[in-house]
């Protein structure tokens, strides 16, 4: 039997899911964090049966006529697959609202059970609402729930309640009738007609003690934190935190006990092995246990990371940082709509991108999805913390600067996509339903550390281990599969392979090949950068404080990397700001869906990431040593090209749209 | 003998980091290790036919404007 929860979005569909599949999907207190359909079974403890229940969560929707891909899954899913019954969720603390949707789903006839959910909140409100008459009204049971509460109040009953309803037929309250969907005054008409049903249903179930009209402490919070001067720098203030505490403060704390154990453990095997072959010693001690190592020495700091962005998702701050940066991108053509997938981003960028189909604009979904990247993910805050520790003293401000690096280039990539694509000016309206402030969960976060955390241990034992590996046996050997001898480096398959894109990088200020090589396999997974640079130059522990100190200079490290910091800082932000890895790429073309899009935004990723690291190693080391670095000519000549392409296209552009107009006013 | 125990081990390790790899992404796994990569399916046709997402193949420029 499989029971669809349906409702509007943030009404806690997913949390709902998960605490009755025991899955860990990703929740968020905002509306559109769930774009898929997802399926598992019910835990039998909530219903006892024999028959297997499964429950299939769908995306948030306000109405059955959809308006982003997201909505029509749903609407899809519950028109054309038929559940057996429907579990749908409602916010009680909104019930006008939420019914409209409820209506509707009544009217397919699919037997179904209403969640009143948030019901804790309306008590501490003192708003009650009178289930019984609700349920007689509605023509289907109402269940008041809580799915947030560790005891799963009325979960238990929801489910049994849907389960008893199998082969049942629903009856609606409240029909339609057939209207042409063409017409909008038309279904503007049937709307309004609804919203006065359930107005009159609401009215004679509900009692306010507080009503909305009335400004409360939510609304001057909001104030403050979504005022328009006061909004970004309390926004900067923020991040500079989390930053500070995840990479200066706490994180490093912790990151250096787990560094102990994983010198400990390698030690250990590095005597159990030293009478074997030296290959072979390299390869495990180095090569593996090394390179996995020093990517998961950095562990601590993107759990800590991860906790607190959860704590700010969970408390509804986050949703107004949306609000605060919708005039910013409104400017340049996107929306506040696009900040929740940019925020997405800051933990992977897969779903960060797939969150793009909330946006209803195409042109917007796809500059959205092709500029995400540009916020630096999970996966690259061990490349920040390494170049933040080992060049720069105070390793807080550099994390903070890349995140508001990547708004400014997805500010600025916004305005040349503009240019390009031939955005014409026209009015944006970002309508958001921001959630209630509310204490974040501590045990939430904490569970969604470690989902995140483990995910990340896995890739380290997964991916990263395979390629150190294929990166020590390249290192390792020449091409005639000779060992090659100590001093004769660059004589290996690896340095052969990396010298060509050294070559380019020259005029970037790290020319050698073991920058290049890493950061090659960035592509395959960001963390790899730090997993290269471990095996090429035999350093398998960024984080000591006795030794190499990773907050307050490291001398050792940066003299075995052999630039200067101002490279340093230029090499950080080209890993930062080329192209994703693999895996992100193949989501922009799943949301993208249009070839010369992908490859316009991987070729802007490209010629970013490449302009942003000549410019600061180019323009930092004439201001710190009074002349231009090497290179700076075939760079100069470089960048001109990229410039030269992106001027004849938007010419192009002007071209074809001037030609377009004219002969609109010809047919005219 | 040190060394063929050696090769066995780092075999061993690297076999099963693959096999892992390779299980993920037969199972449809677009990151490895993700924690929503159940969730991470893209655009393509699921057995039945319909699109994974459940949406037919939605596509929200498709979408008509009420």
């Amino acid at each position: 039997m499989r029971i669809a929860l349906t409702g509007n979005p943030n009404s806690g569909k997913t949390t709902m899911y998960n605490a009755l599949t025991g899955r860990n999907e990703r929740i968020g207190n905002w509306a559109g964090v769930t774009v898929e359909k997802k399926e598992s079974p019910i835990k039998k403890n909530f219903y006892g049966g024999a028959e297997e229940l499964i429950a299939v969560d769908l995306p948030g929707a306000y109405s059955m006529s959809p308006f982003t891909s997201e909505e029509s899954i749903t609407s899809g899913y519950v028109k054309n697959e038929h559940p057996d019954a429907i579990i749908n969720i409602v916010d009680a603390t909104n019930l006008s609202r939420s019914l409209f949707f409820t209506t509707q789903l009544l009217e397919l006839g699919i037997p179904m059970v209403v969640a009143l959910n948030k019901s804790d909140i309306n008590e501490k409100k003192g708003t009650k609402i009178d289930t019984e008459k609700l349920s007689s009204l509605l023509g289907c049971p109402v269940v008041a729930t809580v799915s947030t509460s560790a005891s799963g109040n009325g979960l238990t009953e929801v489910v049994r309640t849907a389960a008893s309803l199998l082969g049942q037929h629903q009856q609606a309250p409240y029909h339609q009738g057939n209207i042409s969907l063409n017409s909008k005054a038309e279904v503007e008409a049937a709307d309004r007609k609804r919203f006065e049903f359930v107005n009159g249903i609401v009215a004679k179930v509900e009692t306010r003690k507080v009503l909305t009209r009335e400004k409360n402490t939510q609304d001057k919070i909001d104030d403050i934190l979504t005022n328009k001067w006061l909004g970004i720098p309390i926004f900067a203030v923020v991040m500079f935190l989390v930053f500070d505490i995840s990479q200066s403060t706490l994180g490093p704390a912790i990151a250096d006990i787990l560094v102990g154990w994983i010198e400990g453990f390698q030690g250990t095997v590095a005597g159990m092995v030293e009478n074997s072959s030296p290959l072979l010693q390299a390869l495990l001690v180095d090569g593996i246990i090394g390179g996995v190592g020093a990517v998961v020495g950095f562990l601590p700091l993107v759990m800590v990371m991860y906790f607190l962005i959860s704590l700010l998702e969970d408390c509804g701050y986050m949703a107004r940082v949306s609000v605060v940066l919708d005039p910013i991108f409104k400017k340049v053509g996107l929306s506040g709509k696009s900040v929740i997938p940019f925020v997405i981003t800051t933990g992977c960028a897969i779903p960060g991108i797939m969150a793009c189909r909330t946006i209803r604009n195409d042109r917007e979904r796809k500059a959205t999805a092709m500029l995400a990247p540009f916020m630096p993910c999970g996966a690259k805050l061990p490349v920040i913390a390494l170049f933040a520790g080992v060049f720069f003293s105070n390793a807080s401000w550099v994390g903070t600067l890349m995140y508001f690096a990547g708004i400014l280039l997805i500010f600025l990539g916004a305005l040349l996509v503009n240019k390009i694509a031939g955005y014409k000016n026209r009015k944006s309206f970002f309508i958001i339903e921001l959630p209630e402030y509310k204490i974040p969960s501590l045990k939430r976060a904490f569970l969604s550390m470690c989902s995140r955390g483990w995910a990340y241990i896995v890739k380290a034992g997964t991916i990263i281990l395979l390629c150190n590996t294929a990166v020590q046996i390249m290192q390792s050997f020449n091409w005639s599969f000779q060992l090659v001898e100590e001093g004769q480096e660059s004589t290996s398959i690896l340095a052969s392979i990396a010298s060509p894109f050294a070559l380019l990088l020259i005029p970037l200020g790290f020319g050698a090949w073991q920058l290049a090589a890493a950061a090659v396999t960035g592509f395959i997974a960001k963390e790899n950068v730090v997993g290269t640079l471990a095996v090429v130059y035999g350093i398998t522990n960024f984080i000591d404080v006795d030794e190499l100190v990773l907050v307050h200079g490291a001398d050792q490290v940066a003299a075995v990397f052999g630039i200067s910091t101002v490279a340093a800082l230029a090499y950080l932000m080209f890993n930062l700001f080329t192209p994703p890895c693999f895996a992100a790429i193949g989501a922009m073309n799943s949301e993208i869906k249009d070839k010369k899009w992908l490859l316009g935004g991987i070729c802007l990723q490209l010629g970013t990431g490449y302009t942003v690291a000549f410019l600061v190693y180019q323009i930092g080391t004439l201001l710190t040593t009074g002349s231009v670095g090497t290179g700076f000519v075939p760079g100069l000549i470089a960048v001109a090209a990229m410039v030269g392409i992106v001027i004849y296209l938007i010419k192009k552009t002007d071209a074809s749209l001037a030609a377009e107009y004219a002969l609109g006013a010809a047919a005219k | 003998m040190m060394d063929f125990i050696l090769i066995a081990v780092i075999l061993l390790i690297v076999a099963a980091a693959a096999g892992y790899v390779i299980k993920a992404k037969k199972s449809g796994a677009k990151c490895i290790g993700c924690p929503v990569e159940g969730g991470c399916c893209s655009h393509h046709q699921s057995h039945t036919g319909s699109c994974c997402h459940g949406c037919g193949g939605a596509d929200s420029s498709r979408l008509k404007d009420k």
